[in-house]
């Protein structure tokens, strides 16, 4: 074999520049992320009490992790709480994309306004939820002003969870709506006049057109509605600390609570790889069923 | 690139690597480091105590700082353990996260040390270091022991035929009969809250003080399916069943606008009112935690037992300076002077069962009466059980016991039963 001319062997100026200034994430990735990431893979197949030394107990973690049934309980409550939370997300975020499209004046302020909910402090806004969650708060009071009833938001299983919903999405619709937006700018207005051409109404409109050409960014939106609720934990935490009989507990309070509560750093890592990887499959199923390749003939 | 930037790139990126080094592990042996609770009235009385110890040069110097965390303080230990950042003493720390760190051998058995038992004999500790015992083996000491007891507003009781706090279900039932209206004010609150930490708060006391102090625990197994549970869980569940409780007070202070006209309170909660709420705090009257009539005649007509959140202090395995620091820790816990002063200071009793007899204190309490009321019950007071599962038990006994009786699902006998066999359940499968 010939060897490579001398010039072909040494690295260009450019290249040496580019590798430096890449460097620096490569760097910062490898502490962060890779350090990290086989910290908890080698967690998961040992047993560790943060003060001794990882010893190799196979599968035996994912055995127990998986037999436990407040973790399990923990999985079934992520699909719960999707089934409130998509319709909540998804129905608030066409409102207000459509809304912000009928706003002639002060769209930029409008669309700012609905981001501030989204950098609100998770904390700060629980707090203030369960103030108005309460059973003896300002909108139960209310209600039982007009109907003599109560409804117990936070001490009923299910409109536990449904009010964990509410607080998610009222954080979140905003900001699914300016990306829903941002979809319905794109859609070319000549093909509403050709369907009005053709006497197709309002819903034959929404659903032939305006839903279809929309797909990526609804898929966009379920991908980070699905990631959110595989993360929620600072909104159960502080409304129902994971109550009523353990309705609302999520697999990142059940992580935190393992490590730092139970001091189990070992379980708590199995149990956060079997979550990504349930996030994953979940994201895998929900773009194979709904993604659709969209294009203008 | 020249060369020479290629090693300027290599020495920055080594300077950046270096200070992410772990710290070192190397402990000093020349002086004793403290970390105490981080609030101002604690933080003021170890700065007058390290400063006079260090002035009589009575050993190595101490140099104290507030738990430095944001959030809780067991987190923060639990970093700074695993980061060997932690300094030789602790205090604020509760009896079950004592046992977990006892578990995984990172602090000191103080029953071992020399002089332990004069430190127990002189700060009259007899009768509450037991609580703190397992095994034989004492691995937290306590600072300070809050009794829970139980706030009226005796403006509301008055009002409603009642010159002092009610003392047994019958009572409270008979108040709240005539001063609740279900949806708009209750007797009183009977459910702490949510977290694990508030059934310290509910049924526990008021386990504690139907049984006379009874365990709830005994190693592996829950103690509470019995008599006094039944009674303790029969009260709760009648509260909520009658519209005579809550199932939340989040909303609100419930005393300071009557939504409730009695709640379970600590001594805490005295400088917090004196604060926020002065006219509220005129209008209060404390009570015992209540029980059945049978109950608290059967206490021998003293005080009625009631649970104690007492925090402690440890020493850390890792110290090279056991001795002193423990040496330290006797100086400070047995000098009456510092006790007293640490009582002007916080407002919480020293956990000794002297308060009310020594003639030291006498003048505190004579001007302090809502605070003298808990000294009276820190002898009776009881300590949760000692045990590494404290969260996972209490977890079980909110969501099988307090919240099943608070939405109706189960009648009390049936939620003990599922409680307990949880809790054995949960022991068994952790043994």
């Amino acid at each position: 074999m010939r060897p490579l001319p001398h010039h072909r062997r040494r690295l260009s100026r450019e290249a040496i520049v580019g590798l430096s200034l890449a460097s620096a994430y490569l760097v910062f990735a490898a502490i962060f992320w890779a350090y990290p990431f086989f910290w908890l893979a080698r967690l998961s197949v040992t047993q560790w009490r943060f003060f001794d030394e990882p010893v190799f107990t196979g599968a035996r973690n994912f055995v127990r992790t998986i037999q436990d049934p407040q973790f399990l309980v923990s999985l079934w409550n992520v699909v719960r709480f999707l089934a409130f939370y998509l319709p909540l997300a998804f129905g608030g975020a066409l409102l207000v994309a459509f809304g912000l499209r009928h706003v002639r004046r002060g769209k930029a302020f409008v669309a700012l306004c609905f981001l501030l909910s989204n950098v609100s402090s998770g904390v700060a806004l629980s707090l203030v939820f369960t103030k108005i969650f309460s059973s003896t708060g300002p909108l139960n009071t209310l209600i039982h002003d007009w109907t003599g009833a109560r409804i117990p938001w936070t001490s009923h299983p299910t409109l536990a969870m449904l009010a964990i919903a509410l607080v998610v999405a009222w954080k979140f619709v905003g900001y699914y709506g300016l990306i829903l937006y941002s979809g319905l700018l794109t859609i070319p207005a000549e093909i509403y006049d050709a369907a009005r051409l053709d006497h197709a109404g309002p819903l034959t409109r929404l659903a032939r057109i305006t839903l279809p050409m929309l797909n990526a960014q609804l898929m966009m939106v379920l991908v980070f509605a699905i990631l959110v609720s595989f993360g929620l934990f600072t909104e159960p935490f502080l409304i129902t600390g994971g109550g009523p009989s353990d309705s609302t507990v999520t697999p990142q309070m059940m992580i935190y609570e393992t490590a730092f509560r139970r001091l189990q750093p070992s379980h708590a890592a199995t149990m956060s790889i079997i979550v990504s990887l349930v996030s994953y499959l979940l994201i895998v199923l929900a773009r194979r069923l709904f993604e659709k390749k969209v294009t203008l003939a | 690139m020249e060369r020479r930037d290629l090693l300027r790139l290599g020495v920055g990126g080594a300077a950046l690597l270096a200070g992410c080094a772990p710290q070192s592990r190397e402990r000093r042996s020349d002086v004793i480091r403290l970390w105490v609770a981080p609030n101002d009235a604690e933080e003021g009385f170890w700065k007058v105590a390290v400063a006079r110890w260090n002035a009589l040069r009575r050993g190595l110097p101490v140099t104290f700082t507030t738990i430095p965390t944001a959030g809780s303080s067991e987190d923060t230990v639990l970093s700074a353990l695993v980061a060997g950042t932690e300094p030789d003493l602790c205090t604020n720390i509760f009896s079950g996260f004592a046992v977990q760190l006892a578990a995984l051998k990172q602090v000191v058995d103080l029953a071992a040390l020399p002089g332990f038992a004069e430190l127990v004999a002189r700060r009259r500790m007899e009768a509450i270091v037991p609580g703190w015992t397992q095994g034989g083996r004492v691995c937290a000491l306590p600072i300070y022991s809050s009794p829970t007891l139980i706030w009226w507003r005796a403006d509301l009781l008055e009002a409603n035929g009642l010159s002092h706090p009610p003392r047994t279900y019958d009572e409270v039932y008979q108040f709240s009969a005539r001063y609740g209206r279900p949806g708009r004010r209750y007797g009183m609150q009977v459910v702490a809250g949510r977290d694990w930490r508030d059934r310290w708060f509910d049924f526990i006391s008021f386990y504690y003080a139907v049984s006379g102090g009874l365990p709830y625990l005994d190693g592996a197994h829950a103690l509470y399916d019995n008599r006094a549970g039944l009674e303790a869980a029969t009260f709760m569940d009648r509260m909520f069943r009658r519209g005579w409780t809550a199932p939340d007070f989040d909303a609100e202070e419930p005393l300071v606008s009557g939504l409730a006209a009695g709640a379970v309170r600590g001594p805490w909660d005295v400088e917090r009112f004196a604060r926020i709420y002065p006219q509220t705090l005129a209008r209060i009257a404390v009570g015992p935690m209540i029980a059945r009539e049978a109950a608290t005649a059967n206490s021998g007509g003293g005080p009625t037992s009631t649970f104690s959140d007492s925090k402690g202090v440890v020493i850390f395995r890792s110290s090279r300076v056991t001795r002193q620091a423990f040496d330290f820790l006797a100086w400070v816990l047995g000098d009456e002077a510092l006790n007293l002063l640490w009582l002007r200071r916080t407002g919480l009793s020293p956990a000794r069962s002297d308060l009310l007899t020594n003639p030291r204190f006498a003048e505190y309490y004579r001007t302090n009466p809502l605070v003298r009321t808990y000294a009276e019950h820190v002898a009776s007071a009881r300590p949760p059980a000692l045990s590494e599962y404290t969260i996972d038990i209490q977890k079980i006994m909110s969501s099988r016991l307090v919240e099943p009786l608070m939405t109706g699902q189960a009648t009390p006998a049936d939620a003990l039963a599922r409680a307990v066999g949880d809790t054995d359940r949960m022991l068994a499968a952790q043994a």
